[in-house]
């Protein structure tokens, strides 16, 4: 047995240092001199000499084993979401929607309930196809059929004949968390398996409220497929959505994009039960537009109610602010929208609403469809102030708007206006412009009274009118609008371009061509144009075949000078295949930069179509409402449903056509279901005429049309 | 009282000195520390033991960093014909050998006399084809002046295949972004699918015809073929593909083709003895006559009016093998032999391609039910 060394020699062995050299001199010293480790010291080096025996390759990091966990969860989660997806194939159909080319391949559905119901995105049924074939997970076929569409969020229900199938299970939404795993699954890539792909959830309540955005790659692979947690529950059904177009194919363009969207399955099964019934879903309106065009910018303020909606129903007007909606504080149009967004027809909406200093509250039942919107009309053709002449202020203060005009057997002629009264007020409310008067009648619905107070001869009066419906026939006479010839050759140019190194602006008869696309453009602006005055912009779109150039020109020529119309023949790409859909930028673009250049009543931009050129001006018409204030057809029929006729466009139409023309029933026809529907339409037949570009009377006609766009 | 002494001794020393001595006591000579000893070695054991066991596969394991840089030095960037319109001058590719092969897509990028290889440290080669399988989308390039030189490199006889799901790397020079001496580009993702592509139907404009990993993640793009799609360990997958369009989904694929479906090739062409497969479908006409008619079975479909007219039987000639088995006028035609039919032109070209002596298995819609009927092929008269 060895001796511990005696107590004086380690006290002496001091050292002030304490380095690893020092340490190492000190261990050396103290196991010569006999020490052994103690209990602590026996602890330690265990440690130390059982983790140098570890294998090299097993020092793992943690980034290893997280990344390795990962994976095995992710592959869990699409092994326990995999029996609730089934393989969609669809036979026949059509090629394509809105020049959009539909692939024709499988796609993807999830299941909803045991008994066989499947919800899948509504773009793979595009194609409106003769058959529906189901495949699930064990490789049963099964037939389907298409039960009904959520038109809001873009999905349709199908119902297969089959027992025990295995539900999805869905995500509570509460617990969704952004930045959490999200992983898109669907069956359209390989009949055996599902196709995959691994992302995060980026956002929430996306889309105007409807869902969840993801950057795990969304596309046609997987549309209708299912967004899945680590878990492997549902968190949403995938589909392509876009927040600025609600057409069917809208979102279809960001496949694969780092952007993609899944509705919330929890929000498919709220509606599953009306689904069910086989009743369309659509978005539930309560009846009212912004003053603000500004989403983000703009206040609450109501424009308009419309008449008879759930809005009206409760008692709101025009100009109250919205505070709330749903017990969320609203301040600006978006924030309204949100709301909005995502409610189906029958759903509640709790608003309120601040009129002055009082306050406003009631509960909405909404609804899909609102009673057509009709404008009152009075009878007046108001005076065409000149340009700049400060009109918009109102002028000589207090001087309203003057009546060019009076319709016979109109409201106003019942109340005795003449031309060159003043309209200084209506409904108390001071006029200072032609273009205010107009909003202000609108507001109006016929059968309704509205104060109106004149100024006739220096004396001011009031009078009380009761307005109708637009007339459903032109007056047979209405008389031009006086334009001054230019006073000298300089004020041929607009106002701001003088001192300038202005382009003297063209007028008569010129043509140009547009480098990029193939498409051209004649013009012809009367020769006694003069800026100081507002014209008329005719934009003429020939049938497939021939530009009508000439024939357009002689006819019209006459009017244009006498009425003040601008003519703008436009011309397609190819001139024997007529007009295509990615034309209308085209067109658009050159009317706008027109109404820029010269001085265009923006109340009096006409769209004219003849025969087959009919359907492509009517579409354009119904895209571009902010912008065409007329659709002039001739000799054509179309078939598309009009939208809503909308408080805030003001589209007119005049359908003109010879008596012995084919398209004569049919036009007529239309013209009678837009009276019906509420917009101011007229039908001009043409004795005599077979199916020919409309002759004088015509023209006649048409001209008298287009110089009444401004009418009250 | 020995162990007391130590510590005494060590609580008497300066503050600025560790004190080592807490670990030390007096020396003991027992039994019971030199059973301790032993323990300790039999505890050291086992755990080494156990390590060796339970880590078998560990042998690469590595995390994703590590992954990356082992394999950086093995992918290339290569540079020759093209950069007009929309054709890339450049390409990826990566060692298959130690001697500097390299394999890479069979594209316009090789068509040039003279192509560059840059490595990922700078260092720059020009290279000859090989060898290519066009077929397979293969070209082997070999370096030129490269003798001596021994290069990092993937052995394609270890390439492995794995499931939907795994996650993986794609390295390539997309875009051309690797200026020089710079290594390749790093996308990460996972297998999105394992499917199959078939060039010849005209859905895939490929000359590629085989298994493909599908990937969810943006591996295709341009200058990205020839590159290689790896596991997180470092796993050799496939090579990828060249830009292509899905017609089914009208989508665009990112997708990588197997190692496994080009090691062989790849290896024949290193050591000299590749034959070129001969193309089946070369000596097909291109215009095959069709050789049955649905009315060869019985049945006639309806006019084909629209470009997708679905495939529904207009009526049944009495006595026939379609009368026997019980098919009726408005069934719609769905599935011939397992494939799906979309239209009537669809049905026409299937029921043409069969064979004398093969069986017509037809699935047919009648309402909400499949039906599922066969015939035999009758024998034609040549």
């Amino acid at each position: 047995m060895q001796q511990v060394a005696e107590p004086n020699r380690l006290a002496e062995s001091r050292e002030p240092k304490a380095d690893v050299c020092c340490l190492f001199s000190e261990w050396k010293r103290m196991t010569a001199i006999g020490c052994r480790p103690s209990a602590i010291g026996r602890a330690i080096a265990n440690l130390l000499l059982i983790l140098l025996c570890q294998p090299a390759w097993s020092w793992q990091s943690p980034t290893r084993e997280l990344e390795e966990a990962e994976e095995q969860a992710f592959k869990r989660a699409v092994s326990q979401v995999a029996p609730s997806l089934v393989r969609i194939e669809t036979v026949g159909g059509l090629d394509q929607v809105q020049n959009f080319l539909l692939g024709n391949g499988p796609t993807t559905g999830v299941i909803v309930s045991a008994d066989g119901y499947v919800i899948s995105s509504s773009f793979n049924f595009l194609s409106k196809p003769a058959s529906i074939l189901v495949t699930t997970t064990d490789g049963k076929r099964l037939a389907a059929k298409a039960i009904a569409n959520d038109t809001v969020r873009m999905l349709t229900l199908l119902k297969v004949d089959a027992e025990g199938l295995v539900p999805a299970r869905p995500t509570a939404k509460p617990s969704i968390r952004v930045g959490q795993w999200a992983i898109a699954v669907g069956r359209a890539l390989d009949a055996n398996a599902p196709n995959v792909s691994v992302g995060i959830v980026s956002a929430v309540n996306r889309v105007w409220g409807k869902a969840i955005q993801t950057d795990a790659k969304v596309s046609p692979v997987n549309y209708g497929g299912a967004l899945v947690d680590v878990d492997g529950s549902v968190l949403g059904v995938l589909v392509p959505l876009s927040p600025q177009d609600n057409s069917p194919v809208a979102g279809v363009e960001w496949y694969d994009s780092g952007i993609g969207f899944a509705i919330p399955l929890a929000d498919v099964l709220a509606t599953l039960d009306r689904l069910k019934q086989g009743k369309d879903l659509r978005l539930g309106l309560a009846g009212f537009n912004f003053a603000s065009t500004d989403l983000y910018g703009g206040d609450t303020k109501i424009d308009r109610v419309r008449y008879d909606s759930p809005m009206y129903r409760a008692g709101f007007k025009d100009g109250d602010l919205i505070l709330e909606l749903d017990g969320h504080k609203v301040t600006r149009p978006a924030q309204v929208r949100h709301v909005l967004g995502s409610k189906i027809e029958g759903d509640k909406l709790a608003i309120s609403i601040k009129r002055g200093e009082e306050t406003k509250r009631a509960d909405l039942t909404l609804v899909a469809e609102l009673p057509p919107f009709e404008a009152g009309f009075l009878g007046v053709l108001p005076t065409r102030e000149k340009v700049g002449s400060g009109s918009t202020e109102g002028g000589a203060a207090g001087d309203g708007v003057g009546v060019r005009w009076v319709y016979p057997d109109s409201p106003a002629a019942k109340i005795g206006l003449k031309p060159r009264d003043r309209i200084i007020k209506f409904r108390d409310q001071s006029i200072t412009s032609a273009a205010q008067l107009i909003d202000q009648v609108s507001r109006v619905r016929p059968a309704e009274k509205a104060a109106v107070i004149i100024r006739r001869d220096g004396k001011e009066q009031s009078l009380e009118a009761t307005l109708v419906g637009y007339p459903a026939d032109l007056p047979k006479d209405l008389p031009t609008s006086a334009i001054e010839a230019v006073a000298d050759a300089e004020s041929k140019t607009p106002d701001d371009n003088k001192g300038g190194e202005a382009e003297k602006l063209r007028t008569g008869r010129f043509a140009e061509e547009v480098a990029e696309s193939k498409n051209a453009w004649w013009a012809f602006v009367p020769e006694s144009y003069n800026p100081a005055y507002a014209y008329s912009l005719l934009a003429w779109l020939h049938p497939p075949g021939d530009t009508l150039e000439a024939t357009v020109y002689d006819s019209w020529k006459l009017e244009a000078e006498r009425r003040g119309i601008i003519l703008l023949g436009l011309k397609a790409a190819n001139i024997n295949s007529g007009w295509q859909a990615n034309e209308a930028e085209f067109v658009h673009e050159t009317v706008v930069s027109f109404q820029k250049k010269y001085s265009v009543d923006t109340g009096r931009i006409v769209l004219h179509g003849y025969d087959k050129s009919g359907p492509f001006a009517t579409h354009l018409a119904f895209k571009h409402r902010d912008l065409f204030r007329g659709l002039l057809l001739a000799a054509s029929a179309v078939a598309e449903r009009p939208p809503e006729n909308l408080p805030e466009y003001r589209l007119q139409f005049q359908l003109i056509c010879g008596s012995k023309d084919p398209a004569h029933a049919s036009l007529e026809k239309m013209a009678k279901s837009l009276q019906g529907i509420k917009y101011p339409a007229n039908f001009t037949s043409l004795s005599d005429l077979e199916h020919r570009y409309p002759n004088a009377e015509g023209i006649d006609a048409m001209a008298r049309w287009i110089d009444s766009l401004d009418r009250l | 009282m020995q162990n007391a002494e130590c510590k005494v001794q060590s609580v008497e020393q300066s503050e600025g000195q560790i004190p080592l001595a807490v670990l030390f006591q007096a020396p003991t000579a027992s039994r019971s520390a030199r059973s301790r000893s032993v323990m300790q070695l039999a505890i050291c054991t086992l755990h080494f033991a156990l390590c060796t066991v339970l880590f078998p596969f560990s042998a690469h394991a590595q995390s994703t960093r590590d992954t990356i840089s082992a394999l950086q030095p093995k992918v290339v960037k290569i540079f020759g014909a093209g950069g007009i319109k929309s054709l890339a001058a450049h390409g990826t590719g990566f060692f298959v050998s130690k001697e500097g092969h390299i394999a890479t897509i069979w594209s316009h990028v090789l068509d040039a006399d003279l192509v560059t290889v840059v490595l990922s440290d700078g260092r720059r080669f020009t290279a000859r084809v090989l060898g290519a399988e066009p077929q397979l989308a293969l070209a082997v390039l070999k370096l030129n002046g490269a003798e001596g030189v021994e290069f990092p490199y993937f052995n394609p006889d270890e390439a492995i295949s794995a499931g939907t799901g795994t996650r993986v790397l794609g390295f390539s020079n997309m875009f051309n972004v690797a200026a020089g001496d710079e290594p390749v580009s790093v996308v990460h993702g996972v297998i999105a699918a394992k499917t199959v592509i078939e060039a010849r139907r005209g859905v895939f404009d490929s000359p590629y015809s085989g298994p493909v990993f599908v990937v969810d993640g943006v591996t295709n793009n341009s200058g990205a073929a020839g590159g290689v799609l790896t596991t997180r360990d470092g796993l050799l997958l496939g090579m990828i593909g060249l830009e292509l369009r899905n017609a089914k989904s009208n989508t665009w694929m990112n997708y990588a083709i197997p190692v496994n479906e080009l090691a062989s090739p790849i290896q024949q062409i290193i050591s000299g003895k590749f034959e070129r497969k001969k193309d089946p479908h070369e000596d097909e006409p291109s215009l095959k006559p069709r050789r049955y008619k649905p009315l060869d079975f019985g049945f006639l479909l309806v006019p084909d009016v629209v470009e997708r007219t679905p495939a529904f039987i207009d009526s049944i000639q009495g006595d026939s093998a379609a009368a026997k088995v019980g098919l009726r006028s408005d069934d719609l035609v769905l599935f011939v032999n397992d494939e799906l039919i979309q239209s009537c032109r669809a049905l026409h070209e299937a029921i043409g391609r069969l064979e004398s002596g093969d069986q017509l298995r037809l699935v047919v819609r009648r309402g909400n039910e499949l039906v599922n009927v066969e015939m035999p092929v009758p024998k034609k008269k040549e």
